[in-house]
């Protein structure tokens, strides 16, 4: 009894108990309503059926409903397009703002904070914003556009099939630039200076000492950044709701929108739990890829 | 130790018991909950308190829950058998949980009340609180739609009065439309929502259409009109994605000549718009054709699952009794044909009124269908696919038809 007491308190069974708690918690809050999640898309949900898990057990027929209709694939394609756009877009801009904040010049680390703003509003709060921005007739983004003579008429943002869903994209950019850039900069601030002027000395133009020193020495920060912007924009949810709800006749619709409106605006709960079981997957393979890319900072 | 150990054990055991006693002996009376979306401006809220204080032996429990979360709420509520008392709940929602008994029927005790008379009720409102000629409920308030116009722009443009009918209303818009001032000449809502279907059912009913035979020849005409005015722009293409608050903000600035909506934009109109503006009904297909319009607003309903059905009962004979307040004191219309709404004091707003008023006798509900959510978004679908393009008007609408028609099981 003593012994195991004392373990406890100093030893293995005290890192037992360390991780247990959290790992119970996990499970919990969770793990659990993941299960019942995928349970739900198995069955035959119905507004009395909700608070149980004994319901009429259906197999496949959830899937194979949802991937027949005639809406699923744009859906999904449009999902892909949003999110590999939006990580592109974020990337670049967002790495091209943590090198310019390399520069030092006065006043830089207060700019850069600066940019934090757009991680710190709420995402219904932006959404609002860019709402106003992307207005058709009274747009401030049609204004700058039209001043700068890049467009002659207004593009209808948010009601024009062709443009509703770039204008979220913009907007989903604009959102997670500074995420992308604080990472990448921590990233860049651990890259040793005496490499970059050992280059300088040996003749190397500024593109080649980003192409083979910086890129190679940030690889695993920029398969954290790329496979977290991947689960951030996947789980993008806000921006839809607030600009274009799905857009117009689903141009802008996209499967995390999707899943929420089957769920609770047609309360078809069996068709949204279809729908997010078929997104786990996906984040699922985007999540090994995250953690495979960090193992070497997990001390083993 | 153990001595010390027993003896706060025992007080423990003793006070936990006499606290136990005292709160059986309070529990002589009765507490009923009640969900609704109203805040402190609104009716439910200052009803129910009025209530709690005038009956003694009734404690009332107020939630205010958002207008997105009342049907999700509800279902998961009744569906771990924690609904509450009174719901106040969206009229086109209602027939969900009535069909599917989640309602208490209150059709013998309706019969047996003197303050509650369906005969007093308009016909919109009865028809969405009824299934199976049953009554599950109690309209709460009610709203509708017609035609708000500038009075200014009308005269500028040589106009003297209001369209009556579809054609006339399309001919009026192309005179006001004037883009060189960003003006446009109707503004309205085609939102991909419950919205865009509030908005164009009533073209669909005066169409000699509804919402089980939505590809009438009427009703097919009805979108083809819609569809003249957006390709036309005699209307903004924002008007696929915003909503009836948002379009006719753009009404109260000069942007757009004229607005299709409903009374709640009153207050905000009155301070805002800078100009003459009136309201007239809304035109019809043709010269003294049917009249049609839509039907918004809450209905009380009791839950099935309710341990006190006489006491919630009571509550709403007390919210409809105070009926004749809803205006005065709240802006809301209530849905009855007995009382009549005392003058603002504000004449435009008073002259409004008259015409809403009128516009709710022809006034019909959505539905009433337990599956009105898959209805309502067939609709919806149609209309986005015909606007933008993408389908023809008729085959749009014979697709709705035909889903439908599976829904309704016909």
């Amino acid at each position: 009894m003593n012994r195991l007491l004392s373990g406890l308190r100093d030893g293995k069974g005290f890192d037992i108990v360390l991780v247990t708690v959290p790992l119970l918690f996990l499970f919990a809050l969770s793990g659990l309503p993941l299960i019942y999640n995928v349970v739900m898309s198995f069955q035959e949900v119905d507004m009395f059926s909700l608070g149980t898990f004994a319901r009429p057990w259906v197999g496949f027929n959830n899937y194979i409903a949802v991937f027949s209709q005639p809406e699923t694939w744009p859906i999904m394609r449009n999902t892909l397009v949003f999110v590999v756009v939006s990580i592109a877009g974020q990337f670049a801009i967002g790495f091209g703002l943590a090198l310019f904040f390399t520069l030092k010049f006065p006043g830089a680390s207060y700019i850069r904070g600066l940019f934090l703003a757009s991680w710190v509003m709420p995402g219904l709060v932006v959404g609002a914003i860019w709402n106003w921005i992307l207005a058709g007739d009274f747009g401030v983004l049609n204004y700058i556009l039209k001043s700068l003579g890049i467009i002659s008429e207004n593009i209808f943002w948010r009601s024009d099939t062709a443009w509703s869903l770039w204008g979220v994209v913009i907007a989903n950019i604009w959102n997670g630039v500074a995420f992308n850039m604080i990472l990448l900069a921590v990233g860049l601030a651990g890259i040793p200076r005496d490499l970059y002027e050992a280059a300088a000395l040996d003749g190397a133009t500024a593109w080649q000492r980003f192409w083979t020193i910086t890129l190679p020495m940030m690889r695993s920060t920029i398969g954290a950044v790329i496979s977290l912007g991947l689960i951030f924009t996947l789980q993008q949810f806000d921006l839809f709701a607030a600009i274009t709800s799905g857009g117009p006749a689903n141009s802008s619709n996209v499967a995390q929108y999707w899943a929420w409106e089957q769920s609770f605006r047609q309360y078809d709960f069996a068709k949204g739990s279809t729908i997010s079981v078929v997104m786990i997957a996906v984040v699922l393979v985007a999540s090994i890829i995250y953690v495979r890319s960090t193992r070497h900072e997990v001390r083993g | 130790m153990t001595i010390r150990f027993g003896l706060l054990g025992a007080l423990a055991l003793a006070s936990i018991s006499l606290l136990s006693l005292g709160a059986a002996v309070a529990q002589d009376e009765v507490t009923i909950t009640i969900w609704s979306l109203d805040d402190a401006n609104q009716p439910a809220l200052n009803l129910a308190r009025e209530f709690d204080e005038l009956e003694p032996g009734i404690k009332v429990e107020y939630r205010e829950i958002q207008f997105d979360d009342v049907v999700a709420e509800s279902m998961r509520a009744f569906a771990t058998g924690q609904a509450p008392d009174i719901i106040a709940v969206d009229n086109p929602e209602h027939a969900l949980f009535a069909a599917r008994g989640a309602f208490l029927d209150i059709t013998d005790r309706v019969a047996a009340s003197d303050v509650i008379n369906p005969d007093n009720y308009f016909a919109g409102p009865l028809n969405s609180v009824s299934w199976d000629g049953k009554l599950f409920g109690v309209p709460k308030a009610t709203n509708t739609i017609a035609l708000y116009y500038n009075k200014d722009l009308y005269a500028k443009a040589g106009i003297t009065e209001p369209p009556k009918t579809w054609d006339e209303l399309v001919e009026v818009s192309r005179k006001l439309n004037d883009p060189a001032n960003n003006v446009y000449g109707l503004a309205f809502s085609a939102k991909a929502s419950e919205e865009g279907t509030f908005q164009f059912l009533p073209w669909a009913q005066m169409g000699g259409g509804g919402y089980d035979n939505i590809n009438a020849p009427g009703a097919v005409k009805a979108l083809e009109i819609w569809k003249t005015i957006m390709d036309e722009k005699l209307a903004s293409p924002d008007t696929l994605t915003r909503g009836q608050w948002d379009s006719t903000g753009t009404f109260n600035s000069g942007n757009a000549a004229q607005v299709i909506s409903g009374p709640w934009e009153l207050n905000r109109m009155v301070e805002e718009a800078k100009f003459d503006w009136g309201v007239t009904l809304l035109p019809t297909e043709t010269e003294g054709g049917a009249r049609s319009s839509a039907m918004g607003d809450f209905n009380w309903a009791i839950f099935a699952s309710s341990k006190h059905p006489d006491e919630a009962f009571k509550a709403l004979e007390y919210f409809a009794s105070q009926d004749d307040r809803l205006f005065p004191e709240f802006g809301q219309l209530p849905a009855r044909s007995d009382i009549a709404l005392p003058e603002t004091g504000e004449p435009l707003k008073d002259a409004a009124l008259q015409v809403f008023v009128e516009q709710l006798q022809y006034a019909q509900a959505r539905g009433p269908h337990p599956e009105w959510p898959k209805i309502s978004k067939a609709v919806q679908d149609a209309i986005q696919q015909a606007l933008t393009g993408q389908q023809s008007p008729q085959a749009a609408l014979d697709q709705a038809a035909a889903t439908i028609k599976g829904i309704l099981g016909t």
